[in-house]
């Protein structure tokens, strides 16, 4: 098969590179990017632990096939620290204890990550809906949400600053 | 790596359609991805083509026009759930509907077209579509058809579509101002669940208050969804209010029985079914739980 | 609370009673932590297993020239290349790692591919061909128990017996007022973690070192020694960030495996499950059928209790055989009972081997136990936290093996302030 020219722009920077068109965009992210924070739990976009944004909306990266994400603006779990400083959302995932084994933190804080770019003030319905295509096996949840809430509070403090 | 296919990214649908129509061996058309993509990977699928619709920009548009409704297939469950003419009035059973499906990342991506394509049996689009009495453009080189979703959809996983042919397009007749839709579906829990049972319900006000219309469309009870015929009967020209609501919920129950017969899932989804209609009409019309006008 | 200023411990702790941030907390939520399937090395060669696709049969032979033979495939190994003991087990050796006599459950491991890609990988397995002849098999403990069942490991199915007897269970039960017989049957659990199994192994410096995902690095590297027939001082397992285990984790998994495949090949190699896979490979919960009878005086104390619990444990002991001790030692929960007599059997099928979970045989026994302290009050008309205040443990009581409670005990206290949680949340409403 004849490899495809995958261009897109993944955490900021322009990617250029052959991939074969039979590749999931997680494939593409883990092994030809080597940015493994991206990753796989289920391989059929049940638990979300691959989740990337695709143009800011959260999108699963196994059910992606790498050329329909070309042209796409990509953000994964490297591209929220800015500059090696963490995220808010980042900061009070680790304040409210809301990692634990750590495997699905990545696709929950870009899940949320893409609430709060839109919905900056969202209530405890919309966090849990925002997060209901992440499933976490150790935390039940409870601190996921209130780590939501803290980064929203958060973000609200550091915008009335500027 | 998905098992070996040729993947095609056409330009235009005269392009897709020009592939699908020349192409020799098996295809499959790649929309949303979210049933296609771990399908292949399963290796329940190995088509030797994968035509990709990502270009067609065109089929991503929700139109009003000439009294119909037009949706492209390739809008997603997200953008239906959001699009300001279905957030309320008649066509809410629709944005609700796609707010049941997956979860937000498989709503990105899923599509309405997909949705009817795999004519899943709990396919959470097809009861809104059925009580809206949705058709269906299907185009070929050459040619297209139009049909009602009814006829399109022939069986659990199976429609009518031929493999050279796409989905372009759903449309429905708009519905009045005094019409009200919703949709209620019973998942093992809320998100990320395979309906059980779901119900779409219209219901178009008349004069005097009373129901001029009904229109209650079940998924899950059957291989295709179910018009509920004999309570749209029952509470067409009558006063919605508590009473009526148990007599229509009675015979929902009962259409639910007659389609299932003596399957394992029977008993629980005959009973369970009176709650979900419950809720669905009287989110369609509040006087059936208060009574009044 | 603070520590004594004996010099044992500082005044004031650090990290008694504070929260404090996790260690590898920044790690995860960058991203940057490498979990063992983000592991790569130069050279690496990737690995998978053939897996079983029938519950119980014979093994005659498996021909894997084919595979071999698939461009860019570095070797195909099968029992014959287990340089040690095939057999691992944490409490019964039993399990092979790759099969070299009996397939004992659908998913047992037959052949192991490894290449230098994975769509090789993929050729490969699918050029093996297997030869075996089905046997019958069972598929729940009474079938297996049941005498002329076929013999999963050579002798009888039942793997392990424990009894717990104290007092007169049967006069007992002749003077109580109330006598409460259910069956109560629980269900096979997977655990589900996030994260499949996967590891990566290389020989660095002369040691066999693997990064896995695991919760017992210690018993792995006890088990990859004995099955490469070499010291433990020359094998190294390195717990990788370990996306969730809840007890599945504990057995071995890709380890050996990997072991084989990195010390035969002399080159890293790395293997990961996919979800189907872990779905089919891990242990899970036991299924136990519990019968329970309880007997209690007309006050609701309790005189008796009589249970015997049949726990599945599926084709290998695994944790099987403790778990079900610790079910039985649980059996009369939280409850001081004179009268006890409990049996619970750990029986070998042809199921998915069920191993440790969180909580170890105990959630199985709770739904027992405390469905029939329900049964117990409806039928006295007692209140249900009257009848298990009655009943709990307090300092100084005896448990049913024998373990006199000299320190705390908190069951009272938890049920009093559950009780007043609830009635504080309008919860007991309408409830006796």
């Amino acid at each position: 098969m004849k490899p495809f020219r995958f261009r897109a722009t993944v955490n900021g920077r322009p990617v250029d590179l052959p991939v074969d068109p039979r590749r999931r965009l997680l494939d593409v992210l883990r092994e030809d990017l080597g940015l493994t924070g991206t990753k796989e739990g289920c391989g059929e976009g049940e638990c979300g632990a691959c989740t990337v944004l695709l143009d800011g909306r959260p999108v699963n990266a196994c059910l992606v096939l790498a050329p329909e994400a070309a042209g796409c603006d990509i953000t994964t779990i490297e591209g929220v620290a800015v500059e090696g400083r963490l995220h808010p959302i980042q900061e009070a995932f680790l304040e409210a204890g809301a990692v634990q084994c750590g495997y699905c933190t990545p696709g929950m804080i870009l899940a949320a990550k893409a609430l709060l770019d839109k919905d900056p003030r969202p209530t405890d319905q919309a966090i849990k809906t925002a997060v209901s295509g992440n499933l976490c096996r150790c935390t039940g949840y409870v601190k996921i949400v209130k780590a939501v809430r803290l980064a929203a509070a958060r973000l609200a403090r550091e915008e009335g600053a500027v | 790596m998905l098992p070996p296919f040729d993947y095609h990214r056409p330009a235009s649908l005269a392009e897709a359609l020009f592939l699908l129509a020349s192409l020799p061996g098996t295809k499959k058309i790649l929309a949303g991805g979210t049933d296609l993509v771990p399908a292949l990977r399963r290796g329940d699928l190995s088509p030797d083509h994968v035509v990709s619709l990502s270009q067609l920009a065109g089929m991503r548009e929700i139109k009003e026009d000439k009294g119909f409704i037009r949706i492209g297939a390739l809008v997603t469950f997200s953008r239906l759930a959001e699009f300001p003419l279905f957030l309320k009035g008649p066509y809410k059973l629709l944005a609700e509907a796609a707010l049941q499906v997956g979860g937000p990342q498989v709503r990105n991506q899923g599509t309405i077209g997909g949705n009817i394509v795999n004519a899943s049996p709990a396919g959470d689009l097809l009861p809104p579509l059925t009580a809206l009495e949705a058709r269906v453009r299907v185009c070929r080189q050459g040619g297209e058809r139009v049909l009602p979703l009814a006829g399109f959809l022939t069986g659990p996983g199976r429609t009518c579509i031929h493999p050279e042919e796409i989905l372009a397009e759903v449309d429905f007749p708009a519905l009045p101002e005094r019409a009200a839709g919703s949709f209620v579906k019973l998942g093992r829990r809320n998100s990320l669940a395979i309906s059980r049972i779901s119900l779409a319900a219209i219901v178009i006000r008349g004069e005097g208050g009373i129901v001029e219309e009904a229109r209650l469309a079940l998924g899950a009870v059957a291989p295709v969804p179910i018009r509920a015929r004999k309570a749209e009967a029952l509470l067409r020209g009558r006063k919605p209010s508590p009473a009526l609501l148990e007599e229509a919920v009675a015979a929902i129950s009962e259409t639910v029985a007659d389609s299932l017969g003596d399957r394992p899932s029977a008993p629980y989804k005959r009973a369970a079914v009176r709650g979900v209609a419950r809720e669905a009409l009287i989110k369609a019309d509040p006087r059936f739980a208060s009574g009044g006008c | 609370m603070t520590g004594q200023a004996d010099g044992k411990m500082p005044a004031v702790s650090s990290v008694i009673g504070r929260s404090c941030p996790r260690v590898d907390g920044a790690d995860k939520v960058t991203g940057s932590a490498l979990f063992a399937a983000d592991r790569r090395m130069e050279g690496m060669l990737y690995a998978r297993v053939l897996r079983s696709t029938v519950p119980h049969a014979v093994l005659r032979r498996i021909d894997a020239e084919a595979a071999r033979a698939v461009p860019g495939v570095a070797a195909v190994y099968t029992a014959a290349d287990i340089p040690g003991e095939n057999r691992v087990g944490i409490i019964v050796k039993d399990e092979p790692v790759l099969v070299d006599d009996r397939i004992r459950r659908v998913g047992d491991p037959l052949a192991l591919v490894v290449a230098g890609n994975e769509q090789a990988l993929a050729a490969a397995m699918s050029e093996i061909e297997v030869f075996y002849e089905e046997l019958p098999a069972v598929f729940s403990p009474e079938e297996a128990m049941a005498g002329g069942a076929p013999a999963i490991h050579g002798q009888g199915n039942i793997q392990s017996v424990t009894r717990i007897v104290r007092g007169d269970v049967d006069s007992a039960l002749k003077e109580a007022r109330a006598v409460i017989s259910r069956r109560y049957t629980t269900q096979m659990v997977e655990h589900a973690y996030l994260e499949p199994e996967a590891g990566l192994a290389a020989v660095v410096d002369g040691l066999v070192t693997i990064w896995v995902s695991t919760q017992n690095p210690h018993y792995d590297r006890r088990e990859v020694a004995r099955v490469l027939g070499i010291g433990q001082n020359r094998v190294r397992v390195v717990q990788s960030p370990t996306g969730g285990g809840f007890g599945g984790k504990l057995d071995i998994s890709v380890q050996c495996l990997l072991g084989l495949a990195a010390w035969k090949t002399g080159r890293p190699v790395r293997m990961v499950y996919s979800r189907e896979e872990s779905m089919a490979a891990s242990p899970k919960r036991h299924p136990c059928v519990i019968d329970y009878t309880s007997a209690c005086d007309g006050d609701g104390r309790l005189l008796a209790v009589k249970v015997k619990i049949v726990g599945d444990t599926g084709a290998y002991a695994s944790y099987g055989p403790a778990t079900l001790k610790r079910a039985a030692v649980h059996a009369t929960g939280p409850y001081e009972v004179p009268n006890v007599f409990i049996e619970s059997y750990c029986v070998y099928t042809n199921n998915p081997t069920a191993g440790a979970m969180r909580g170890f045989g105990v959630p199985q026994v709770a739904f027992a136990h405390e469905s029939q302290m329900d049964l117990l009050a409806g039928a006295l008309g007692l209140d249900p936290f009257t009848i298990r205040l009655r009943n709990c443990f307090r300092p100084g009581g005896v448990t049913a093996t024998g373990q006199r409670l000299l320190h705390s005990v908190g069951i009272k206290e938890t049920i009093d302030r559950a009780r007043a949680k609830a009635e504080e949340l309008g919860m007991l409403e309408g409830k006796r």
